[in-house]
């Protein structure tokens, strides 16, 4: 059974909404602008209406009107976070000096996480982990070395203006071509990434659509 | 036109029967990593409470569904009591999506994991670190509920936490806040390939306990898993991956030459009375 022939309705018309709507995202290629431009904003849309009702449904609802419907006097934080959550949303109207405290609070606090995690959890334990270790042998020294010299390269490659000296203006450009090896690499694994998707898309329309592979 | 060209090459390859494919084989033959995490699961204790962070990015879960679905019969074979949770709106949509999943098919009679639905965390890192006291939802109920209730409601009531990674929130953002705080709760994920290079540096240091982060990685760990009663998913196939990234490394030659080739010709001649 495939997408022309399912056995449930439900599953039918999905399979065809979904096939036909990976064709039309596809047309792009081949000229169709206007189509592609359609499905954007229906994705978007789509999006949109979607954060907004995962936002009502599972945050706002229970977690902020509820506790304060059934229990105000137990939530005073509750209280606040409303009225931070009315104070953003009327930013457009409020006075600068009203919303500047809420989003200021809202942003350095998810700064503050951000900034305490990085260290905490990757730079003190990253930099731990590639201490030298003489007990890591010959292969884990050089190892060690090879990642120490790349990251000073790179280092260097970051120094703000032109290098001055030759040394460090050689350790620069080396340093910079490492950096762009680096993001070469990685674009590889996106590649990779993009690919598998490309492919398991093709897979679904001949295959789950079209019937085509067993 | 060449991407025309390139689906009708990619299509060629998928639709080629399985046996045209020879000695390729998309499963890494290093099974390094898929011993780590089959191990990380085996070493659980029955109906030990494991936590799936599903937060996955809808470009590239197809990459790693067929590992994730792999997880999760191998996690039923051990009995586990699992619950998943979601910290993105996206990596939500697809948890839901999988959960129905499941459902149907108990629903049609396959003996196959139950997990608990604890819903969508807001918050981002903020919220990550507040599921680390308390996560469990008011309306959610049933066992597995009121064991991690039993257990101080947050993550630190699971023996393991593993997360699909891909989104915003991944496994570094585990590592970063849930690691310091729970330095005892082991961790794994599972990542699309272009994450790697982000998570391999923890998977060395012993911050994640395992790591599946490419497809040869993913394939090879669902194809050593044995197979529940959930029919498994078709593979990506090794054939038309292969196509894909000879005509990638053939435009890229094509760019470098034409590139070169420019940098060579002369200079264009001065226009007549210039």
């Amino acid at each position: 059974m495939n997408g022309l022939l399912a056995a449930d309705l439900s599953g039918n018309i999905g399979t065809w909404v979904a096939a036909l709507t990976t064709i039309a995202v596809w047309s792009y290629l081949v000229g169709g602008r206007t189509l592609f431009r359609h499905l954007q904003h229906l994705l978007a849309g789509m999006g949109t209406g979607y954060l907004a009702l995962i936002a009502l449904r599972e945050v706002l609802v229970p977690r902020l009107v509820l506790p304060l419907v059934n229990d105000p006097a137990d939530n005073p934080l509750l209280l606040l976070a409303l009225i931070g959550c009315a104070v953003l949303a009327g930013a457009a109207w409020l006075p600068r000096r009203v919303v500047a405290p809420v989003a200021a609070v809202m942003v350095g606090t998810t700064a503050a996480f951000a900034l305490g995690g990085a260290v905490v959890g990757t730079l003190l334990p990253q930099v731990a982990g590639a201490l030298l270790r003489p007990s890591a042998g010959m292969s884990g020294l050089i190892d060690g070395l090879v990642a120490l010299a790349i990251t000073i390269l790179v280092l260097v490659a970051f120094l703000r203006g032109t290098p001055e000296g030759r040394l460090t203006g050689r350790a620069a450009t080396l340093g910079r071509w490492l950096l762009i090896g680096g993001i070469g690499g990685w674009l590889g694994f996106l590649l990779v990434s993009r690919l598998a998707l490309l492919v398991d898309r093709l897979g679904y329309l001949l295959g789950d659509w079209l019937g085509m592979i067993r | 036109m060449p991407a025309i060209g390139l689906f009708v090459l990619l299509a060629a390859a998928i639709l080629l029967p399985k046996g045209s494919e020879g000695a390729l084989r998309m499963a890494s033959p290093d099974r390094t990593r898929v011993d780590q995490m089959r191990s990380l699961v085996a070493g659980l204790d029955k109906g030990a409470f494991v936590l799936v962070d599903f937060d996955p990015d809808i470009g590239t879960y197809p990459e790693i569904r067929g590992a994730v679905r792999a997880l999760f019969d191998d996690l039923a074979a051990r009995d586990a009591s699992v619950a998943v949770v979601s910290f993105t709106p996206e990596g939500r949509a697809l948890a839901v999506a999988e959960l129905a999943r499941l459902e149907r098919l108990r629903a049609a009679g396959a003996g196959i994991l139950q997990p608990l639905d604890l819903g969508f965390v807001a918050g981002s890192e903020a919220g990550l670190v507040r599921a680390v006291e308390i996560m469990v939802p008011a309306s959610a109920s049933g066992p597995i509920a009121d064991s991690v209730r039993a257990g101080g409601g947050g993550i630190g009531a699971f023996a393991l936490a593993v997360i699909v990674s891909g989104g915003d929130l991944g496994a570094r953002s585990w590592v970063e806040q849930v690691g310091p705080r729970l330095p005892d709760l082991p961790m794994a994920a599972i990542a699309p390939t272009f994450l790697e290079p982000e998570l391999a540096p923890y998977l060395r240091s012993g911050q994640l306990r395992a790591l599946l982060a490419t497809l040869r990685e993913g394939t090879a760990y669902a194809e050593s898993v044995p197979g529940g009663d959930a029919p498994r998913d078709r593979p990506i196939a090794p054939l038309p991956m292969l196509v894909g990234m000879l005509v990638a490394l053939g435009a890229l030659a094509a760019a470098a030459f034409a590139g070169a080739a420019g940098q060579m010709s002369p200079p264009a001649a001065p226009e007549r009375g210039a």
